[in-house]
C-alpha cells in the first residue's frame, strides 16, 4: 500500500474533520491509508464548554400554559435562549478538539432531525444534541433505540399525540422513511402498525421519557410480514433486521464523505454488510468509507459542496482570520441555508449542489470577499500562514486546480484570497 | 441599499447606470401580458375548513370539535373559512374561482414527497425538474421566474429555468456586486451548476437594479413576512419586470395539534395579503394581467384526531383570483360519506396537473405537457 501523499491527506482531513487545517494535514503524510484512518478514527472522549443555563422544561411549560402574558414570556425566553443554544453549538465547532466527532454529531443532527421551531424547549434540545455526541461513533442501534425516546424528538414528531383510539403517524412514518428504510421498502399500512406500536411513548412534565401503559394500544397488528404485539422497541428490532437499514444509512456515508454524485451500489452492498455484520458499530462503517477505493478515487476529488459550516466553521479553523462574534457567526450559518438546531423540515438539510442557490451562492461569496478584505488584521494574518511554496498552498487550499485565473503579483495574502474567491474553493 | 452601495454596484453594470434606459422597449425588458402568482400553503393545508362544505353531517361528524360552523356561504352548499372574508369582494365581482378535490391518484402522505409531486408534476422517484421549467420556454437572457422568502426554486427548478430565489431584492442587489462575472471552464456536476447560478444571478441582478429604483404601489400591504413578500412582488410587477411566474409561500399549515387557532390566523393572512395585492393591482391597471393560484403538498384527513388537529390526507379545494378569472365553484366536490372515502382519506376529484393544464394553455398559452391525460378546467 502506498503512502499518502499531501493532496491525499488533505482530502482525507477536509472530508472527515472541520476544515484542513495545516499541522493535522502534515501530520498525516506518508503514513498508509489504513494507519491515518486508524488514527483519524481513535475513540476521543468529546469535552464540550459548560452547557448553557436554560429554562427546565416544567418552568416552560407552567408558563405557555397561562394564557397572555406568560405564553409570551415564554415565548420571549425561548427565542432568548435558542440563540444562546445556537451560539453555544457555533462556539464549540469552532474550537473543539475532536473535530471528527463533532461532525458525525452534526451529521446525525441533520439524520435525527429535530428543531427548537417545533419543540420550543432549548433544554431538550441542548440533551438531544449531548446524546448525538455521546453516540455520534458508537453504535447506531444504541442511538436509535435512544432517540426514539429521546424527549425532544418525542415531541418533533408528535410521538406524545400518538395514543391509544387516535394514533399519530408522525413518528412512524418518518422512522422508516427518514431514519431506517427509505422511500419504497415499506407500505403505508407498516406505517400504521408501528404506530400502534409506539402509542403510550411521551414527555412526561418534567420533559422526561414516559410509557403510559394506559396510552398504549395492545392489539396484534402486522408489521413487515410479522403478526404480532409489539413494543416499539421490538419494532427498531425488525427494522434493524433489515439489510437495507444498513445500506440505507452506507448511502448517507457516500453524500456524506465520498460525493455528491449518485452512490455506487456495490459500494453500499459491501459497506452495509460490514455495518450489519458489526451489530451497527459506527466505527466499523465509518472506516470501511475511508478504507475503500471509492474514497480515494479522483474521480470523486472535489466533488462535494461544502456545507455552511464547512465553509464558515472549516475556513475559520483553517486560517488565521481575526476572530468574529458569535452572534454573528450565528448570523452568518442561517443566511448560508444551515441554521443550526433548525432544520428546514425533518428531512435535514437537502445538502448536495442544494447549498448553493442563487441566494446562497451571493452569501458565500460576501462572507469570503469580507474575510479575506485588506485591512491591519489581515495584514498580521500573514505572518502566521504556513511558510511554504505557492504551489502547497493551492494543494492546500484547494481540492482541484483553480478555474479562475491566479492574481501575477506575488504576495502570499493576495493568493490565499484568491484562491478564496475561486468557485472551487466552495467544494472539498 | 445606500448612494456608495449603488455607485460601486453599477459601476459594475455600466451600461444600466448611464444609459437606464437601455433595456427599455427591448424583449428582455417587457412585462408579459400574464403573470401568475403561485402561493404555496406550506405544510399541508386543510381545504375542508378552507372551503366547508357546510350542510353535510359527515363533515360536522368527522370533526367534533373542529368544525368551522360560522362559514361564509358560497354556493352549491360551500362555505368560506370566515377569516378570508377580505377575498369576499373578489367573489362577490366573479373573480375568485374555487377548484374542489384537488389532488392525484395513490397520493402520497410525506410532505417532502408529496411537495415533490406537486413540484415537479411527477410521481416517478428522483424527478428534479419542476413543472414551470416544462411549461415555460428556455429564455436564457430573461428571468423566467422568482420565488421570494424562500431559497428553494421548486417549482421553478431545473437547469435552465432562468429562475432566482431571493429573500428580498434589496438583500439580493447588494450582495451581487462581490459575485465573480467571468466565466470559466467547469469541469465537474457542481461546478457546473454554481456556474449556471452565477449567470442567473448577474442577469437578474441587471433587471431589478432598475426596478429597486423604481415606483412603489400606495397600496398599504400587511406588515406580516407574507404581506411583504406580496408588496414586493407587486413592486416588480408594476415596474415592468419580464418575469411570467412568481412564488411566495405562506407557512405553518401542518397543524397536526390545536388547530383551530392557528387555521384562522393563517387564513386571516391569507386573505388580507391577496386582498391588498388584488387592489394594488386594480390600482396599476394590471389586474386583468394576473392570476394567482393556491396550491399545497396534501390536504388534511377528514376526521379530526385527539389532539384537536388534523392529520395528512390527500385532496383538497384551492382558488384563484384575479381579472380573468371565472369565478365560481369548479370540480366535483370530493363525497365526505365514510364508506366513499380511502384509508379515511377524500378521493380526488380533479388532478392537479389539469390545474398546471389550464394555467399553461389559457394563461400563458403554451402546449399542455400533460395533453393525454388532463385537460384544462375554464376557471380562467
Amino acid at each position: 500500500m502506498g503512502r499518502l501523499s499531501f493532496s491525499d491527506t488533505r482530502h482525507l482531513v477536509s472530508r472527515t474533520a472541520l476544515g484542513q487545517q495545516w499541522g493535522g494535514v502534515k501530520a498525516l503524510e506518508g503514513k498508509t491509508r489504513a494507519e491515518a484512518v486508524k488514527i483519524l478514527l481513535s475513540p476521543v472522549v468529546p469535552k464540550t464548554p459548560p452547557p448553557p443555563r436554560l429554562t427546565p422544561y416544567a418552568n416552560m411549560q407552567r408558563m405557555s400554559m397561562q394564557n397572555g402574558s406568560g405564553k409570551k414570556q415564554a415565548r420571549r425566553i425561548m427565542m432568548r435562549e435558542s440563540t444562546i443554544l445556537k451560539r453555544w453549538w457555533m462556539v464549540h465547532l469552532l474550537q473543539n478538539k475532536t473535530p471528527v466527532n463533532e461532525r458525525m454529531t452534526l451529521f446525525w443532527h441533520n439524520h435525527f432531525t429535530s428543531s427548537l421551531e417545533k419543540v420550543e424547549q432549548p433544554k431538550l434540545m441542548y440533551s438531544q444534541n449531548k446524546l448525538l455526541r455521546d453516540n455520534a461513533m458508537g453504535n447506531f442501534r444504541t442511538l436509535l433505540h435512544k432517540i426514539a425516546r429521546d424527549p425532544a424528538m418525542l415531541i418533533y414528531l408528535d410521538g406524545s399525540e400518538n395514543v391509544k383510539g387516535s394514533p399519530n403517524e408522525n413518528f412512524a412514518r418518518e422512522l422508516l422513511e427518514l431514519f431506517t428504510l427509505g422511500r419504497g421498502h415499506y407500505n403505508e399500512n407498516d406505517i400504521k402498525a408501528a404506530a400502534i406500536a409506539f402509542t403510550g411513548w411521551g414527555v412526561d412534565r418534567h420533559g422526561n421519557y414516559v410509557y403510559d401503559a394506559k396510552k398504549h394500544d395492545f392489539r396484534p397488528v402486522t408489521f413487515m410480514g410479522r403478526k404480532g404485539k409489539f413494543t416499539g422497541d421490538q419494532i427498531i428490532d425488525i427494522i434493524l433486521e433489515k439489510p437495507r437499514t444498513a445500506e440505507y444509512i452506507a448511502e448517507k456515508f457516500w453524500h456524506e464523505f465520498v460525493s455528491n454524485a449518485r452512490p455506487d451500489p456495490r459500494f453500499i452492498k459491501t459497506w452495509g454488510a460490514a455495518f450489519k455484520k458489526s451489530n451497527y458499530n459506527i466505527n466499523t462503517l465509518y472506516s470501511s468509507v475511508l478504507n475503500s477505493e471509492a474514497f480515494w478515487s479522483p474521480k470523486y476529488r472535489g466533488t462535494i459542496v461544502k456545507s455552511p459550516i464547512d465553509l464558515l466553521v472549516g475556513t475559520l479553523r483553517s486560517l488565521p482570520f481575526p476572530k468574529l462574534p458569535d452572534t454573528e457567526l450565528v448570523h452568518i450559518s442561517q443566511l448560508l441555508g444551515q441554521d443550526l438546531f433548525d432544520p428546514p423540515t425533518v428531512k435535514g438539510w437537502a445538502g448536495g449542489n442544494n447549498w448553493i442557490d442563487t441566494q446562497t451562492l451571493l452569501v458565500r461569496t460576501s462572507l469570503l470577499n469580507k474575510l479575506t478584505r485588506h485591512s491591519q488584521a489581515s495584514a498580521k494574518m500573514q505572518s502566521y500562514l504556513p511558510k511554504t511554496s505557492g504551489e502547497q498552498v493551492i494543494k492546500w487550499l484547494l481540492p482541484l486546480s483553480p478555474v479562475l485565473p491566479l492574481p501575477s503579483t506575488p504576495g502570499k495574502r493576495r493568493m490565499v484570497r484568491a484562491l478564496m474567491l475561486d468557485p472551487v474553493f466552495q467544494l472539498k | 441599499m445606500n448612494r456608495r452601495d449603488f455607485l460601486q454596484y453599477s459601476s459594475l453594470i455600466p451600461l444600466a447606470s448611464v444609459v437606464p434606459s437601455a433595456f427599455a422597449g427591448t424583449q428582455q425588458g417587457q412585462r408579459p401580458d400574464n403573470i401568475v402568482v403561485m402561493v404555496e400553503l406550506k405544510g399541508g393545508n386543510d381545504g375542508l375548513n378552507t372551503l366547508i362544505p357546510f350542510r353535510d353531517a359527515h363533515y360536522f361528524r368527522a370533526r367534533p370539535s373542529i368544525a368551522v360552523k360560522n362559514g361564509i356561504p358560497l354556493k352549491n352548499n360551500m362555505a368560506m373559512n370566515p377569516y378570508l372574508k377580505a377575498l369576499m369582494p373578489l367573489w362577490q365581482e366573479g373573480k375568485m374561482a374555487w377548484i374542489q378535490g384537488v389532488g392525484y391518484a395513490n397520493p402520497s402522505r410525506s410532505h417532502f414527497h408529496s411537495i415533490d409531486v406537486w413540484e415537479t408534476a411527477s410521481t416517478r422517484l428522483g424527478e428534479d425538474k419542476g413543472w414551470l421549467s416544462r411549461v415555460l420556454p428556455a429564455r436564457p437572457r430573461s428571468v423566467n421566474g422568482i420565488v421570494l422568502g424562500d431559497n428553494n426554486l421548486g417549482p421553478m427548478s431545473g437547469a435552465n429555468s432562468s429562475s432566482v430565489a431571493m429573500e428580498d431584492p434589496a438583500t439580493f442587489l447588494r450582495q451581487t456586486k462581490y459575485l465573480n462575472k467571468r466565466n470559466f471552464s467547469a469541469s465537474n456536476d457542481p461546478l457546473r451548476h454554481m456556474l449556471n447560478v452565477q449567470n442567473q444571478i448577474n442577469m437578474a441582478a441587471n433587471q431589478l437594479g432598475k426596478i429597486h429604483y423604481g415606483k412603489r404601489s400606495p397600496v398599504r400591504f400587511p406588515t406580516s413576512r407574507f404581506g411583504r413578500k406580496l408588496a414586493l412582488v407587486t413592486q416588480m410587477i408594476i415596474n415592468g419586470m419580464d418575469t411570467p411566474v412568481y412564488k411566495v409561500s405562506l407557512e405553518g399549515f401542518d397543524t397536526h395539534a390545536s388547530q383551530t387557532d392557528q387555521h384562522n390566523n393563517l387564513m386571516n393572512h391569507l386573505g388580507g395579503g391577496l386582498k391588498a395585492f388584488s387592489d394594488a393591482m386594480k390600482r396599476a391597471g394590471l389586474w386583468n394581467n394576473v392570476t394567482v393560484i393556491t396550491y399545497s403538498e396534501f390536504g388534511r384527513r377528514v376526521a379530526e384526531n385527539n389532539s384537536g388537529g388534523t392529520d395528512h390526507g390527500s385532496a383538497a379545494a384551492h382558488f384563484a383570483i384575479g381579472g380573468r378569472v371565472r369565478g365560481g365553484i369548479h370540480g366535483r366536490p370530493p363525497s365526505l360519506a365514510p364508506q366513499h372515502l380511502k384509508d379515511g382519506d377524500l378521493v380526488h376529484t380533479v388532478d392537479f396537473r389539469a390545474v398546471y393544464a389550464t394555467l399553461a394553455q389559457r394563461c400563458w398559452r403554451r402546449p399542455n405537457p400533460w395533453n393525454k391525460q388532463h385537460q384544462p378546467i375554464p376557471f380562467v
